[in-house]
């Protein structure tokens, strides 16, 4: 019983981060129909950012994690959207797909050669200490990583709800064409919600480099779990991709132990397909009207 | 009375527009007076709700001029234009189905001058739609046809326009609601609101509007009184299915 807490306490910690990231996957579709195949490598990469920060400037933890948030935020946010996206989405929402997973490779490939190939050190959040808890001992690292990750989509979820541009974004995910009548700065709000989604990925990224190092193909993994996590919570929803998230971290780390470590990797794609053939819209999706 | 007489507050002069490479009005020209509401029939892909979309800057106007209160208002952008004091709104469903009634309606004045206390109008709002304020704090989603309809136009007076473009709003409502929405078109002309309607049931539309505007394939075939395009044979006959009231025409295939 001890050990299944454990599994549970640190799948939930895993989950977290997998949350971020689906919930800034679901952001981007929700308001500028991109569906991103490069978001794993926009949580591999920021850890690098701040590693340059650290070894290459001698910055200290804290300013260095701050550069890796303004840069992600730029580069993975703002850049995308005006480099990437918007060029390719006149096109169609399959050539946008299409360049984001060579976007993937370009940005895996370039970690490689010009920083390392090797798997690279990251500093935790907090030095982690095991404690007990309900008679099991559950690392101060996982309850910390859970409580930042989730932290951080209950202030966007405040923010989105509670604020008049948090609203109006909203309003844009969910017709854009009123939202413009209106007289909502819709292109704003989209890149508001590119920027969130750089931010988003960055800190999922500071969180799970110190677990399984900074390596140059984290995102290859991370990357379907959040894909999967979205939809498994439902596409158009952020509670569905948190809820996504944390069942797959929790389902991933109880596989490993009790079924096997290497079926591991086949947990996310065998929730994917149960969900898919049971309820295509997502646990707490809605079905979607589109109209002309 | 005669059309002719009065500034007209929204012109449109020889306008070319389109969807991308298609042309839908090949040089539109019409006025519209002040205060009054006219209807625009005419047969489907007539370029009615396009006229709409141009005037409101969601289309490009290619060639032409575009005028409202004596400004010109060519290719200005909608949060512009509702600046100006035009509103539009769009046939078929325009809420915001998972924001909150009162949220849906806040963001109705999300384009105005921060000395407009928007707080206060929205009370007004839901003073004016007593049925809104019962819903103020659930989501739009669960909001009948009819009550969606009423919140996008009190959405869309929250900002006091002066020209209001709406698009079949009577599409899907029941004639108990159909009637309502249009009273409460009437209501805000005797407040001296410019309304430029669409609707797929001319004859019931034409009933109360000061003025119609017939068009076809994207040119002004006639602008006259509303009483009297109800009973001209040609518009009957063409537009408001079969004969006229009046002068019949004598039955239709």
């Amino acid at each position: 019983m001890s050990g299944f807490i454990q599994l549970v306490v640190s799948g939930l910690a895993t989950g977290a981060i997998y949350a971020l990231v689906a919930v800034g996957f679901a952001l981007l579709w929700q308001t500028s129909q991109t569906i991103n195949f490069a978001q794993g490598e926009f949580v591999m990469v920021p850890a690098f950012f701040v590693l340059v920060a650290m070894k290459v400037w001698g910055l200290g933890y804290l300013p260095s994690i701050a550069i890796g948030l303004v840069v992600s935020a730029l580069l993975l946010g703002a850049a995308f959207k005006g480099l990437v996206v918007e060029p390719m989405l006149r096109h169609g929402v399959l050539p946008l797909v299409i360049s984001t997973v060579a976007l993937a490779i370009l940005m895996k490939e370039s970690v490689k050669d010009f920083y390392s190939s090797q798997a690279q050190q990251f500093p935790p959040i907090v030095e982690g200490t095991d404690i007990e808890f309900l008679g099991a001992v559950v690392s101060t690292q996982s309850i910390a990583i859970f409580f930042v990750a989730l932290g951080a989509v209950a202030l966007l979820n405040w923010f989105l709800s509670s604020t008049l541009t948090g609203r109006a974004m909203q309003a844009t995910a969910q017709n854009r064409a009123v939202a413009r009548i209106l007289g909502v700065d819709v292109d704003r709000m989209i890149l508001y919600t590119f920027l969130i989604n750089g931010l988003l990925t960055a800190l999922a990224s500071f969180l799970i480099s110190p677990i399984y190092l900074a390596k140059f193909t984290n995102g290859e993994t991370l990357g379907l779990a959040a894909f999967v996590a979205a939809i498994v919570g439902g596409f158009n929803h952020v509670r569905g991709a948190v809820l996504g998230g944390l069942i797959l971290g929790v389902l991933d780390n109880l596989a490993a132990s009790y079924v096997s470590a290497q079926y591991r990797a086949a947990v996310p794609l065998i929730v994917l397909v149960v969900v898919i053939l049971f309820r295509p819209q997502g646990l707490l999706g809605r079905v979607e009207e589109r109209s002309v | 009375m005669g059309p002719e007489t009065g500034a007209p507050i929204l012109s449109l002069d020889s306008v070319v527009a389109g969807y991308g490479p298609m042309t839908i009005l090949h040089g539109t020209t019409f006025a519209i007076e002040r205060a009054k509401i006219t209807t625009v029939i005419g047969p489907n892909g007539a370029g009615k709700s396009t006229v709409f979309k141009t005037v409101f800057g969601l289309l490009k106007v290619r060639s032409g001029k575009i005028a409202f209160d004596g400004a010109d208002i060519t290719n200005l952008a909608p949060r512009e234009l509702l600046a100006a004091g035009i509103s539009y709104v769009p046939q078929g469903r325009n809420i915001f189905p998972e924001l909150s009634v009162l949220h849906n309606l806040e963001l109705g004045g999300i384009a105005a001058p921060p000395a407009i206390d928007i707080p206060a109008r929205i009370e007004a709002a839901l003073d004016r739609f007593p049925v809104l304020r019962g819903k103020a704090k659930a989501q739009a989603s669960t909001l009948s046809g009819g009550q969606q309809k009423l919140l996008e136009i009190a959405r869309s007076m929250l900002l006091d326009p002066k020209l209001l473009l709406i698009d079949e709003p009577s599409i899907g409502l029941s004639p108990l609601m159909v009637r309502e929405t249009f009273d409460i078109l009437l209501g805000l002309r005797d407040r001296g609101t410019t309304i430029l309607l669409i609707e797929q049931n001319a004859r019931s539309a034409l009933q109360i509007s000061d003025r119609g505007l017939v068009l076809e394939q994207g040119q002004t075939r006639m602008y006259d009184e509303a009483s009297k395009l109800l009973v001209d044979p040609r518009v009957g006959e063409l537009f408001l299915g079969g004969t006229s009231q009046h002068g019949s025409t004598g039955g239709n295939a």
